[in-house]
């Protein structure tokens, strides 16, 4: 035998277990010099026939894995499903996650917005990989590992009933809904009016001291409270119509937006709080910017907010895929 | 894909699914590896080699063919033969394909017994 047969045996070989080596070896030998003879035989010359019969044998490696009995894939048909769905689900909620607890910690470290973003960025991004990783590597173990058989068996073949369905959401916005937005906001409006006014701490004069820092009264208060009655306008309006729409949708998340981006302003630049009123009560730091107490603040409200507009958006989605023509923004006849 | 990789795909197809059933029903008769291919590709099953090589150890190992070597010719060569398990196997396959044939057959516009 020349060299190329030698080496295609020793190519093929080096993937097989010890235990099969021997037999292989000797049989894959002598098939190929069988099929050598026989393109000898129909006159071609020994070189060109080596090279023909093992370029028709390909890949050596691939060859070992068809002997070996190997899957030649990482997570099979049957296992992808479940690891994409939980991969998905896991990464929308932990990534996210990430990225608010790192900027915030980074935050609460001194940063400014800028670097507590890009901080917050390749926290997520670490996490991120991390994530993708772990899981990846579980479903690998299940596809492949013998112990795993059984785990194997019994996600593979989980039997889908109906009750696996979702739960269609209303589409409709239904009264309650509207009402329950509105009361939300009512309190919410008040809720702020009240913390400007109401004060039951009063300082060494005798002077009432409110929570919120009074000076918000000429600029930021009007604003956020506009922007509430703006929200609460747009509520009724998407009741009248009937559902949430795409352009709905999308003034939403600017209002809503907006909203949560003034506030967070407001409590990382410390001019939420009244600092007469932390300092009477002995918390000075609750009406800095950079104190813990803020940060969460921010941290909650970005949450909050983000969810919200989700959801939202997502509702609207969903009404505009059950349409058959896109009759953006008009009255439901349904 | 165009149309010869669509007709390619689905051939394989078709031969992926009775390669298995070829090798039991001729290794009746015992066979040697190369052979085989040669045996195959006169009957009108051509099979790559490097889908009959190791589909034969597989079906050596579940018990569907034996083997032994066979050193008597200039070359050793290892010879394989449907066992009783593999030859019951290929009788129900057969009829198994008997029946998908004649359904085809039906399928096709053919008259219904």
């Amino acid at each position: 035998m020349t060299s190329l047969t030698e080496r295609y045996l020793a190519a093929t070989l080096r993937g097989l277990p010890e235990s099969k080596r021997v037999d292989v070896e000797r049989e894959l030998r002598s098939s190929i010099a069988d099929a050598v003879a026989d393109r000898l035989e129909a006159g071609a010359d020994r070189a060109a026939a080596e090279i023909a019969v093992l370029e028709g044998l390909g890949d050596p490696a691939r060859l070992a894995s068809e002997y070996a009995g190997r899957p030649n894939y990482l997570i099979g048909p049957e296992l992808f499903e479940p690891y994409r769905l939980l991969l998905t689900r896991l990464a929308g909620v932990v990534i996210p996650l990430a990225a608010i607890i790192v900027a915030t910690l980074a935050v609460a470290a001194g940063a400014s917005l800028i670097e507590a973003i890009l901080e917050g960025l390749g926290g997520a991004f670490m996490v991120g990989i991390q994530l993708v990783f772990w899981v990846t590597l579980l479903f690998v173990f299940i596809e492949r590992a013998d112990a795993a058989r059984d785990a194997r068996a019994e996600i593979a073949q989980g039997r889908w009933t109906v009750a696996h369905l979702p739960v269609p959401a209303p589409d409709r916005v239904t009264v309650g809904e509207t009402i329950g937005e509105l009361v939300t906001l009512l309190i919410t409006i008040g809720g702020l009016l009240v913390l400007r006014e109401l004060a039951w701490v009063r300082d060494a004069a005798g002077v009432p001291l409110p929570i919120l820092e009074p000076s918000l009264g000429t600029l930021w208060l009007p604003v956020l409270i506009g922007l509430l009655i703006g929200l609460a306008a747009l509520h009724v309006i998407v009741h009248v119509n009937g559902r949430w729409t795409l352009p709905f949708a999308a003034v939403y998340a600017v209002t809503n937006g907006a909203f949560a981006l003034t506030f967070i302003g407001l409590a990382i630049n410390g001019m939420l709080v009244n600092p007469a009123f932390a300092a009477a009560i002995g918390f000075p730091q609750a009406a800095e910017g950079d104190s813990i107490v803020m940060v969460a603040v921010a941290a909650t409200a970005t949450v909050v907010t983000a969810f919200e507009i989700l959801s939202v958006l997502r509702r609207a989605r969903r009404t505009q895929a059950a349409r058959p023509v896109g009759n953006l923004g008009a009255t439901s006849t349904v | 894909m165009n149309e010869d990789e669509l007709l390619g795909a689905h051939r394989q197809e078709l031969r992926r699914g009775t390669v298995v059933l070829a090798c039991l029903l001729a290794l009746r008769t015992p066979g040697y590896g190369y052979g085989l291919l040669k045996t195959l590709e006169g009957s009108g099953i051509p099979s790559d080699a490097n889908t009959i090589y190791p589909l034969l150890r597989r079906l050596e190992e579940r018990g569907l063919l034996a083997s032994e070597w066979n050193v008597e010719d200039s070359r050793p060569r290892k010879f394989y033969r449907t066992s009783d398990a593999g030859s019951a196997l290929a009788d129900q396959l057969m009829r198994d394909m008997t029946a998908l044939t004649a359904s085809l057959h039906i399928l096709n516009g053919g008259t219904i017994e």
